[in-house]
């Protein structure tokens, strides 16, 4: 037909928004049929060391209004990271009581198996803790120790208080090397002195620790510098003096000094438990390791389009308005 | 009807809020404006007007389309309940120090392998060997430890089992042990095989009050227990009798093999003394174990994206097929239109719509 030979196709192909529109159908036919980009993100693969000891109980923290327990608060922590990080990291689980870590779990893939990770998370409790004793510093030494067998990075959770008392000359020596495993240590517990729960053999609540009940300080090992001026001091006889220790051992807040103290110790990172997110100190704390992720370019391709076909639109508003009164370009 | 429709949603929904851009078309056009005295000059021409409506409603197809896609729609998945064969088993690892010695009673050296090790290596082939078998693990020692609820998610299974070799903790407390693996069953579905496995190298004496509890709890879940008890050589047998007072303390192993088998429940015992009897007492129990057991298979959501853009695309499409018949509206035309007067232009609404102007 000779119309189709009339139409001025020239002109038309020169017009920038049959281009705009053109390269718009363009990018979206792209759309359709490009795959996903393979790329490689940034994961974590993290040993996370949860205390389970007595003191874990207290409950200074609050959820919905109500006292929460540190445990409690720490598990909400927990299964609220899960579901943050990145596909492809890995949590291996672990306990702590008495003075080492239990592994429950080698590092599991965190998105294909959350269902049991979440379950595994959601049951832990204290009853589970098979000795009473809280030896926080050789716990923490054996579980540096534990990550870098597992090759993982460690997320110790405790509250850092020491059961017994530490022994006058302070936190014992690291044997490993300090940052050989990176990773965060992680304070629960309020600031000021609240106190610990007490369960009776049967696991029900009976009320709480009294000053008499725990061991207020440690007498193993040489007495303290300031012993010889205690009353009733005897150096063969009363090497701590003669009254019966007296403390706060009884009541419990999360000792940040202790817990900084061996942080630097071992070389890991520190942070407090405020509220439910772990997820910045620990991406910030942990090794970043390479991770297979996919990119999906359709939205870059997607938003692309439509700005060009908007664009389209508001050019013929604009234009319009300009030449309104301008009939020349007919002539 | 919600039934019948399949459910559909939006990977982010907020981006619809720029679904109002669709009417864009509705008020300006991708076409060539051309100056004309009067529109009304020009008389009503069906062709023109149903053009004008496509070109708009390509127009909308397109932006409305492309939203939608940015959006990222999808159906969502579904999970269909099948049928297959397997079987609940819930794992109950003995995590005591003595699992870390050989079956000899040593401490490993060299090639030798301790229990733990061996259990390990034959349990994480065991794991996943049949696709819809669940598992849960529980270790215990003094006291018991939920390791991984019931699930079909092998490999976290294996990582479980994957742990059963590091270094084990003080006692043997199998009684409440035997409570938790039991908690692990749920409620779940009539007629599903449960098996309850125990592995352990020890026994204990089960308080006779919690024994109670236990059978009370046997009779309710109704498992088949298995007991791989892994034997050290020289230490008493199952079903050896003690020399002296046949007492549970005496005989501890005997005694919690005469409980269970006084609890009313399929009961099979295997007594291992090296790493192959293990394996032979594994590739048993998984011949018994045979039967129809539904499990769920999650349909994954389907992305929908695709069609978005192909929604988008055809409106484009249209848009450039006009913007390329486009036609201006040029003074030559007179010498076409007195040719032709009847042709209507080609496929522009608006330069059909003012093409009679020519001739005025």
């Amino acid at each position: 037909m000779s119309v189709w030979a009339e139409l001025p196709f020239a002109k038309n192909l020169r017009d920038r928004r049959f281009q705009a529109l053109a390269a718009a159908l363009l990018l979206a036919a792209l759309a359709i049929v490009v795959p996903p980009l393979p790329l490689t993100r940034s994961g974590v693969s993290v040993l996370a060391v949860v205390d389970i000891t007595g003191s874990m109980n207290v409950r200074d923290y609050a959820s919905g209004g109500r006292p929460a327990s540190r445990l409690d608060t720490v598990k909400a922590a927990l299964r609220h990271l899960l579901p943050e990080l990145p596909c492809g990291s890995r949590l291996a689980l672990a306990l702590f009581t008495e003075r080492r870590p239990f592994l429950l779990f080698a590092p599991v893939e965190v998105c294909a198996d959350f269902a049991p990770l979440d379950g595994a998370i959601a049951a832990l409790d204290w009853r589970m803790a098979w000795e009473g004793d809280s030896r926080i510093s050789s716990g923490l030494h054996r579980a540096v120790a534990m990550a870098g067998e597992l090759d993982t990075d460690l997320l110790f959770i405790t509250d850092g208080q020491e059961t017994p008392p530490l022994p006058a000359n302070g936190i014992p020596p690291f044997e490993g090397r300090a940052g050989a495993v990176r990773g965060l240590i992680v304070g629960a517990g309020g600031y000021s002195l609240s106190p610990i729960p007490k369960f009776n053999d049967r696991g029900r609540e009976t009320g709480f620790y009294a000053e008499t009940d725990v061991q207020q300080e440690n007498r193993f090992g040489p007495p303290p510098a300031d012993a010889e001026s205690r009353e009733g001091y005897n150096p063969r006889n009363a090497p701590f003096g003669g009254a019966a220790a007296r403390g706060e051992e009884h009541l419990s807040s999360v000792r940040e000094p202790h817990l900084k103290a061996l942080a630097a110790q071992t070389g890991l990172a520190y942070a407090h438990l405020d509220g439910p997110d772990l997820r910045a100190p620990l991406l910030a704390a942990a090794t970043p390791r390479p991770v297979p992720g996919r990119l999906d370019p359709r939205p870059f391709l997607g938003a692309a389009a439509l700005a060009l076909v908007l664009a389209v639109f508001l050019a013929g508003a604009l234009r319009a308005r300009f030449t309104l009164f301008t009939p020349s370009r007919m002539s | 009807m919600a039934a019948l429709l399949p459910p559909l949603g939006l990977a982010t929904p907020w981006l619809l809020w720029l679904l109002p851009l669709a009417l864009l078309p509705l008020l300006l056009s991708v076409t060539r404006r051309s100056a004309v005295s009067s529109v009304a000059a020009a008389p009503e021409d069906p062709l023109s007007s149903g053009l004008r409506i496509a070109l708009t409603a390509a127009g909308m197809l397109a932006i409305g389309g492309l939203v939608l896609a940015l959006a990222g729609p999808y159906r969502a998945g579904e999970r269909v309940t099948r049928t297959g064969i397997g079987a609940q088993i819930s794992m109950l690892i003995d995590r005591s120090g003595s699992m870390n010695e050989t079956f000899a009673g040593r401490q490993p050296s060299g090639a030798e392998e301790s229990k733990a090790a061996a259990s390990r290596r034959i349990l994480r082939d065991f794991v996943g060997e049949r696709a819809h078998d669940q598992f849960a693990v529980t270790a215990f020692s003094t006291a018991p430890m939920l390791v991984v609820p019931m699930t079909d998610r092998h490999d976290a299974v294996r990582a479980a089992v994957a742990a059963i070799d590091r270094p084990g903790l003080d006692y043997t407390n199998v009684a409440r042990g035997l409570g938790m693996a039991l908690s692990q069953f749920g409620a779940g579905t009539p007629g599903v095989s449960r098996a309850l496995l125990l592995v352990s190298d020890g026994a204990a004496v089960i308080d006779p009050r919690i024994q109670a509890q236990l059978r009370a709890e046997f009779t309710k879940v109704q498992p088949n227990l298995y007991w791989l008890f892994l034997r050290t050589k020289g230490s008493p047998s199952i079903t050896d009798k003690p020399a002296g007072e046949d007492t549970p303390q005496a005989a501890p192993e005997r005694h919690l093999d005469l409980f269970f088998r006084s609890l009313g429940v399929p009961y099979r015992a295997f007594e291992a003394e090296g790493a192959d009897a293990v394996a032979n007492a594994v590739r048993q129990i998984e011949a018994l174990e045979r039967d129809p057991i539904p499990y769920t298979e999650e349909r994954p959501r389907r992305d929908l994206t695709g069609w978005a853009y192909a929604l988008a695309a055809l409106g484009l499409l249209l848009l450039v097929l006009a913007k390329l018949a486009e036609t201006d509206f040029v003074r030559t035309s007179a010498r076409a239109s007195s040719k032709r007067p009847a042709d209507p232009a080609p496929a522009n609404g608006q330069a059909a719509a003012v093409s009679k102007r020519a001739a005025a």
